[in-house]
């Protein structure tokens, strides 16, 4: 049985009231999304409210999800419209915000991780590095950085997923990237000096 | 100084399904201009940094399954009453204890395989085999250690032939070291009898010159009266 038909199968379970089969179905899906939150947002609170608000919609639509697409791309399109929902609301991780300040990825980390305090403190670099990459760019494109890079998209796909043309989701995307190449000249001229 | 397809090259060089004559004129392009592959490097470098993303662990939350039970009408236990594979731990366990109770023994031989309950011939065939089993070991065991006894034994013996010839050795030259002494005493002793004599012998001597002078002077004394 493949992973998507395992998905329809716990789909049906879940809706037919099968508690087992939902909590399943979240188990299989909650890292990407919160992942994906956290990238997006730059914070584990936040990232835990879009994940909540994910599931949430999900879960008030299962029945009408019809398998005519793949699960993991419903989902997303949920994520999408509750991401742009968020950041409506709270402008998340705008420029010189939380991903420099505030944000505290230690808190996220499970106790199993702090028993390596080495590991642990390059993890972080390098995610709190990504972050303020990140952080550089407008919602719009690094929902595309996002979607193309961390979720392996296709452009045809992002464009889909976000109501655009395919040109534009490649215009925004080079954009971004170029926008990042700056950022880490800039970060590695500081860092030589 | 930039080239103008720079944009155009980068932008389709992230797409996929690109066609095969897209590709090599994009190759081939990149082969004789440097100003796009160094934009082109410089983007798969930021690519490469976004890369090193490390997932991290989603921190505890209940799943939507207080809202899940409540708005499907279950409790805890009628949830999961009829997921039957819930049970399936258990009811292993149940059939694992049957089985032990039950005494149940699968014997696949040649002629097949038995299934029994309690003691059967199958039991029986495994208790005299392990009988069998049992008997071999300890006849080996007891050989084993007679085998070890005697080549203890043996090992004492020449251990005890070489300390018995050390000691006598060593007694025989510890006698010769003290007959050796004695002898050095006695020759000392007579040597020093033999100093003695002599010295009294001198003294006896002197006495006797002596007593010669006093019945000398005695005479000559009397001789003047």
């Amino acid at each position: 049985m493949s992973l998507i038909d395992e998905d329809e199968a716990l789909i049906a379970a879940a809706v037919k009231g099968s508690s087992y089969a939902w909590e399943k179905l979240v188990k299989r899906y909650e890292p990407r999304i919160y992942n994906h939150g956290l990238r997006l947002t730059g914070n584990p609170t936040d990232a835990m409210d879009l994940m909540q608000e994910v599931f949430l919609g999900v879960y008030r639509n299962l029945h009408r999800f019809r398998g005519d697409a793949k699960f993991s791309s419903w989902i997303f399109r949920i994520a999408h419209n509750k991401a742009v929902d968020m950041n409506r609301r709270k402008k998340l991780m705008t420029v010189q915000s939380k991903a420099d300040d505030d944000f505290d990825i230690l808190d996220s980390l499970p106790g199993e991780v702090k028993t390596e305090p080495e590991h642990r403190l390059n993890e972080q670099e390098l995610n709190l590095q990504v972050l303020r990459m990140l952080a550089q760019l407008p919602m719009e494109q690094r929902l595309i950085v996002e979607y193309k890079i961390f979720q392996s998209l296709t452009f045809e796909e992002i464009a889909e997923l976000q109501d655009m043309s395919v040109n534009t989701a490649k215009t925004r995307f080079y954009t971004a990237l170029k926008k990042l190449k700056v950022v880490l000249e800039e970060a590695n001229v500081l860092s030589q000096d | 100084m930039s080239c103008p397809k720079t944009e155009h090259l980068t932008k389709e060089y992230f797409s996929s399904g690109l066609s095969e004559v897209t590709k090599q004129e994009m190759e081939s392009h990149l082969r004789s201009c440097e100003l796009c592959n160094q934009e082109l490097e410089s983007l798969f470098l930021v690519q490469s940094n976004l890369g090193n993303w490390q997932d991290q662990r989603v921190p505890h939350w209940d799943r939507g399954m207080e809202l899940y039970r409540r708005e499907h009408g279950q409790n805890e236990s009628q949830g999961r009453v009829f997921d039957f594979w819930r049970w399936l731990p258990t009811a292993t366990s149940f059939a694992m204890m049957l089985l032990v109770v039950f005494n149940t023994n699968l014997v696949i031989g040649d002629q097949g395989v038995s299934l029994s309950f309690g003691d059967s011939s199958a039991s029986s065939d495994l208790e005299s085999r392990l009988d069998v089993f049992q008997n071999n070991q300890q006849a080996k065991l007891a050989e084993f250690v007679a085998r070890i006894e005697n080549r203890q034994d043996s090992n004492n013996m020449q251990l005890m032939q070489v300390v018995f010839d050390q000691t006598q050795q060593t007694t025989a030259e510890n006698l010769e070291r003290i007959y050796t002494f004695f002898e050095e005493q006695r020759l000392q002793d007579l040597e020093d009898m033999r100093v003695g004599y002599q010295e009294l012998a001198n003294n006896d001597y002197e006495t006797i010159r002596s007593l010669e002078q006093l019945a000398q002077y005695v005479s000559f004394s009397g001789e003047v009266r």
